[in-house]
Parts: C-alpha cells; structure tokens; sequence
C-alpha cells in the first residue's frame, strides 16, 4: 500500500496518555517548516490545524497518517470520547499507523498505571497484546523517549518517497534502530579498553562498567543523528537509560548491575565468554594515556 | 444554566463548567479530567531513578521537574545529616539550562497560544507564524542539550552537581546559539534589540516599535484586556534562583514567605471529577509565574504596568512576553560566569544512609514547582508533587476563587477563555 501523493497527506496526531514529550521534541526539528508543507495536518496538540479537537473526536474524517502519541488506555478520553472509539475509527482507514514513543510502541511509562488494559499499539511491553496487532503491516514503531524529531521526519519522508522501509522484530525502521546508541559514543576509546569513568561529571571514562549505561544493549541512533543537532546523553556524562527499549521504564538508571564486578547484561549479541575474554585482556593492559584527564584546566590556575 | 467548554491547544486539556448570566460569567470551574499517578510510581525506587521519572511528568518543563527531584534529594541529604556541596559552576549551569527551558515555554505560549487566540476576535488580524516560536525555542533547546545532552527529557543534574563537564569549545558554541536566538528574537519578536526592550520603562515605549511583540501589545489594547482579568492582586515566588527573589506579594508590597506553610486540598467540581489539588499559601489563593517573578525583582517597566493597570490580563500577558528577554540577558550573563577549572560534581556519601525527607523548589515557566521526597535508606517511601497550575488554576468556590477564576468572573465567554489561556495552562504537569 502506497500513500497517494498528488494530493497532500492528511495526518492526524492522537494523544493517549502522554507528557507531551513527543510533540515538543518534534518542535526541535530544524527542517520543520519544510516537512509540514508537505501535508494536511488535520489536527496537532500544539499547531494550527485543519480541525479541532470537538471536531475530530466526532469521528467523521478520515486520515492518511495516524501518528499516536502516548500509552494507549482504552477507558483514556479525549473530549470525552474514550480512546476504545477514537483509535479503531482512524486506524481503520488510515494507509499508516505511527506508533510515536516508548509509550505508543509498548506501553512506556504509563504502562504500569493499569498494567491489565494499558499498553502500546502493537505491544505489552514485548508481547503483541496492543489494540492494532490485526494492523500490524500498517503499523511503524517509532520507540524512544522522546522520540528524536529527525526519527519522525525521516520516517514520514519515507513514506511520501514511497520508500519500503524495512523493520525490525519489533516492527521498528531498521534505518534507524539497526544499530546501537553505543555508536558513535565519544568514549568508545574507554569502552574498548575498559576503562571505567571515575565518577559522574567527568570527559574521560565509561559510563558502561559502574554508571548504568545501556548504550551497548540499546537500539538507537542517539549518537549519530545528535539530540538537538548537538549532543547526547553519553556526551554529557549521562548514562544511557535504554529509552527506545520494550523494557523502558527500568529501575536503577545510574547503576551497572553487576557480577563479580562484570557487568551482568553484556553488550547485545556478545557472549558472555567472548565478552570476560576480551574485558579480561584489555584490563590487563595499562595505557597511560587514558588513565589522566584530557584536558588540566586546574594546571595554571 | 451551567455550559461545558472544553479547552484545547494548551499542554493537555482542561474543561470549564461556565455558569453565565446576561452573557457574563457568573461563576466558573475549572476540571483536569486526566490523571497519571505518577507520584506512586515512584514509592519502591532508588531517589537516584527520580531523575529520570519526573522530567517526564511534563514535555514542556520537564527540566524543571529535575532541578525540584535533584533539590529534594540534596535537601534530604542535608537532613540526614550528610550536606552536599555542589559548586558554583554546576549552580551556574543548573540555573542556565533551567532559564533556557522557561525561554522556549514563552516563546511557545507567544506564537502558538496568545497570537492565534488574540487573532480569533473580531477585528484582530496578526500574521500567524507559530513556526517561528518553534524555531526560536529549538535554538533556546539547542543551546541547553549542549549542557545536558537533550531537551525533552535530560536527567543530567545529580545530586553533588551535573554530569557534563563541558569545555571552552562548547561555551562558544552554547553562546553562539545564545547570540544567534538574541538576533532572532530583536529581528523577529521585538523589533528592537535585547538591551533596548529591556530598558522600556513605560507601556509608552511600545508606540516606538513595530514588530510582533508590540502588534500583541496594541491588540491587547484594543481588546481592552487592561480593564479586564483582575485576580486577587497576590503573588507568590517560592523558588529560589537569581533571576528573581523568593516572597509573597501583596500588589507590590513584599512580604516574606515560609514553605511549610504551602498546602493543597481537593479541587471544588461538581460536575465532574477533577484530578488537580488547590495549592495554597496559609489557606489563601496566590497567583504564580512571570508577573510574579518580576514584580518579586521590582522591574520598572513591570511595575509601571501594574501601577496603571493593576493585575490585568493585559499586564499578565505582557510580563509573561518580557521576562522571556530577560531571561535571554539572565543566561548570556550566566554562561560567562560558568568557571571551568571547577568540579562540575562533588562526591557524596552512598544513598542507602540518607533516611530523611526533602524539599526541593524552583520557579518551572508558570510558577514555583514543589517536590517533596521521604526516604528511607535511600529508596523513595513518599513523592509529593505541587506544580505551578495548581496554583493559578485551582478550582475554588464562588466565595472563594481561585486566581484564574477570580479573572474570569464577569466576562464574556470569549474574553473569559481567553484570559484563562494567558495563564499559560499546564493541564499535564497538574494531573501528574
């Protein structure tokens, strides 16, 4: 199924249970002017749109693009029309379905409020228990938390290009979600040679071993396609929280679980063998060079 | 007859029961219908995993849902007898990104609330460009990520401080974004520059300009939104910050404040069930945010407006649109102040000996923003959240109204709407 494009797509954007977070990140996007004119937007939470929300949750229109932002609650209103009615009415004809967020992909962090009727669209946190599995080949996980405005552009773009975009298990765009918040890390050096950060607020070290960071099990672009054009969690100092992953919200963000002082989670797709063998020989050696800080700002003070 | 109108294209939605009489409002509640429990999700957790929970309370001020978890929980390492010092450089950088964030909430509420809601009267015709607040709060935001990685949702402030250490490289690059938003903002919004609009000191000052801000001004005027939207005259600042100072206001007398004495109680709605607690100051209604905060620091032009038109829709409108540019002047300021030779975070003793409660308190775009933590070897046995919309917008009886009902009282239905929208209402941060 192709999106007809000689007129311009319209696209819906529906909140379940939400903080908003999806739709002011969007609002970031460089290139916004530039996508929306590229569209009818028949209503936004936030933007000037065709209709209203009175008008909209009177169930009378039809949408091209469905972009559902939030934890799908079926009791959930808006304008008092729960979600059991608004959702089935516009996924029904709507040529693709966006899953927008954690939230919408597999329940997030509304999920645990009303764990037995809350979910994602598709998913229950892993399980496909979500209101749209019958849709699912029209459905487009976008995961994160928020999700990054340039995931949603380039996702959209896609879809007017006519583009096949291939997915994950998780019905996530490979193009996005193949690789790791890991790449592109700037403290790659660190994580190679498995040297540990010695505390939070500092340039030099790994946040892998002892602070949390779950850059290495995390499918996500963070470090490539830059947050705000101009950082990331791990350029900060922040570990990764594994945000865009079906287990989000975790427990103990700042915290490497770990087992005889060895991470206990080892990087996706690694054997734990191949992962003591390597960790073992790299820690035996000592460089120098990443053991000092970077940069003495103290030195001539 | 009481009517239902239910308020969209705020963060959330909000319904107002209207009770009208000869077409003014008589009375009027206000209903948050939705509700998340996010306090309870975090009992049985680590303090440390509030810093990733609370930001996401609210897609808008989440940053300053962190600064509150990261006070509260430095607050209850000093009750438990182990303070944390945190430096000077990670004050500075906490309070820079934390006035970045309210920078792009105004912005926002300009082009995307006020403007379009101004231009829905008869005889207002603006030119609607929201995507211009969009794009300067993207280089607010920017320059904030380049601190604390991202925006929505950064968790980079900890207790004993920040997680970024940045370098000289970054400065530049944080002021850059800074310089390039200040020329956005005298080309586009204020059609004049940043030291110019901040030295106005009269309503009068206005007639020399031509641009958006001054447009939004004489569309006020017209509406006659000077003689209209009075509240109670009382205000409240709880947080504390250098850009503006902690007191209760009565008009502009100040007067000095005490935490403890902040309580909230159940919303009065009838009609439907509301989610949003009254927060209120030793049993009384206060109103919070920009006008507040600047009559707090005694802005001239502020309080020239206050003393001509009191606390009019007009005057709350304005301040809102004024302290966006002093908050763009407050954080040029700061980054020159940021001292990098400093540690950006003290070490501390381990979580699982801080058995104590906490308090944490900063001013969010709208208002003072309150967390309260109890811990209990370090795991969160009580979360308390109070937002800022608790404040302006509670539902309170007719004999005793809230700020945002006071306002509204005696209008039409299209004034009344509209004077509650200039309240810049945070439905999602209210039904945490």
């Amino acid at each position: 199924m192709h999106l007809n494009t000689e007129t311009k797509p319209k696209l819906l954007w529906l909140q379940g249970v939400t903080c908003n977070g999806n739709s002011h990140s969007f609002l970031n996007l460089e290139s916004l002017e530039q996508l929306l004119d590229k569209f009818e937007l028949l209503y936004h939470p936030l933007l000037a749109s065709t209709f209203s929300l009175s008008e909209i949750t009177s169930l009378q229109n039809s949408c091209d693009i469905l972009i559902f932002e939030g934890t799908y609650d079926p009791e959930f209103t808006r304008n008092n029309i729960p979600l059991k009615e608004i959702l089935p009415y516009y996924a029904l004809h709507a040529e693709y379905i966006i899953a927008l967020g954690t939230c919408a992909s597999f329940g997030g962090m509304f999920q645990s409020l009303a764990p037995e009727r809350n979910s994602g669209l598709l998913y229950k946190v892993e399980e496909e228990g979500g209101p749209l599995i019958a849709y699912k080949k029209r459905v487009i996980n976008l995961s994160g938390c928020p999700v990054h405005p340039e995931w949603l552009a380039t996702t959209l773009q896609m879809l007017l290009a006519k583009h096949t975009i291939v997915v994950d298990d998780l019905q996530r765009p490979r193009e996005l979600y193949s690789s790791l918040a890991h790449h592109g890390c700037t403290r790659n050096e660190y994580f190679e040679w498995k040297v540990d950060t010695k505390g939070f607020g500092l340039k030099e070290g790994c946040l892998f071993y002892e602070q949390g960071c779950r850059a290495p099990l995390t499918h996500a672009s963070c470090n490539t396609i830059l947050w705000n054009e101009v950082s990331s969690k791990t350029r900060v100092g922040t570990p990764c929280f594994g945000c865009t992953e079906p287990s989000f919200p975790r427990t103990n963000y700042f915290q490497t679980k770990t087992n005889m002082s060895i991470p206990q989670d080892v990087p996706l797709g690694v054997s734990k063998r191949a992962y003591l063998t390597v960790a073992g020989m790299a820690k035996t050696f000592h460089i120098k060079r990443l053991e000092g800080v970077l940069i003495d700002y103290k030195r001539d003070h | 007859m009481i009517t239902k109108e239910i308020i969209d294209h705020i963060e959330g939605e909000a319904s107002l029961y209207f009770e009208m009489q000869e077409k003014r409002v008589d009375f009027v509640t206000v209903v948050f219908p939705h509700f998340r429990g996010m306090e309870n999700m975090l009992k049985g957790k680590s303090a440390l995993d509030a810093l990733v929970i609370t930001p996401r309370v609210c897609g808008i001020c989440g940053h300053a849902h962190l600064m509150a978890t990261v006070r509260a929980i430095e607050d209850a390492y000093k009750n438990s007898g182990h303070p944390i010092e945190v430096s000077n450089k990670a004050q500075n950088m906490r309070e820079l990104t934390l006035t970045l964030e309210i920078i792009q909430n105004h912005l926002k509420w300009l082009y995307l609330v006020l403007i379009p809601q101004l231009n829905n009267f008869e005889n207002i015709t603006l030119s609607l460009t929201p995507l211009k607040g969009a794009y300067g709060a993207s280089l607010a935001t920017k320059a904030l990520a380049i601190l604390a990685g991202q925006w929505p949702h950064s968790s980079y402030m900890i207790p004993g401080g920040v997680t970024s250490d940045p370098t000289y490289i970054e400065l530049m690059q944080l002021r850059a974004h800074l310089e390039k938003l200040s020329d956005f903002l005298e080309k586009e919004t204020l059609g004049t520059t940043v030291q110019n609009f901040l030295s106005f000191e009269s309503c009068k000052n206005f007639n020399k300009i031509a641009s958006d801000v001054s447009s939004v001004e004489q569309a006020l005027f017209d509406l006659r939104m000077h003689k209209k939207g009075f509240s109670h005259d009382d205000f409240i600042v709880l947080g504390e910050h250098r850009f503006t100072q902690i007191a209760k206001s009565r008009a502009t007398r100040l007067y000095n404040v005490d935490i403890t004495k902040v309580h909230v109680e159940d919303a009065f709605s009838p009609q439907e069930k509301s989610y949003a607690k009254n927060a209120l100051y030793k049993n009384a209604f206060y109103e919070t945010g920009p006008l507040a905060r600047l009559i707090s620091k005694d802005v001239k032009l502020i309080k020239n407006m206050h003393r001509r038109y009191k606390d009019s829709n007009y005057t709350r409108a304005m301040a809102r649109i004024y302290e966006m540019v002093y908050l763009l002047q407050h954080s040029l300021d700061l980054v020159k102040e940021i001292d990098i030779t400093q540690d950006s975070c003290t070490k501390s003793v381990t979580l699982s000996k801080v058995t104590a409660q906490g308090i944490g308190v900063v001013e969010a775009p709208r208002g003072p923003l309150i967390h309260k933590i109890k811990l209990k070897e370090g795991i969160i046995e009580r979360y308390e959240i109070i937002t800022p919309t608790q404040w302006n917008i509670s539902s309170g009886t007719k004999l005793k109204p809230s700020p945002a009902q006071k306002a509204m009282i005696g209008l039409n239905k299209q004034d009344a709407e509209f004077v509650f929208r200039t309240f810049d209402v945070c439905s999602v941060c209210t039904t945490h």
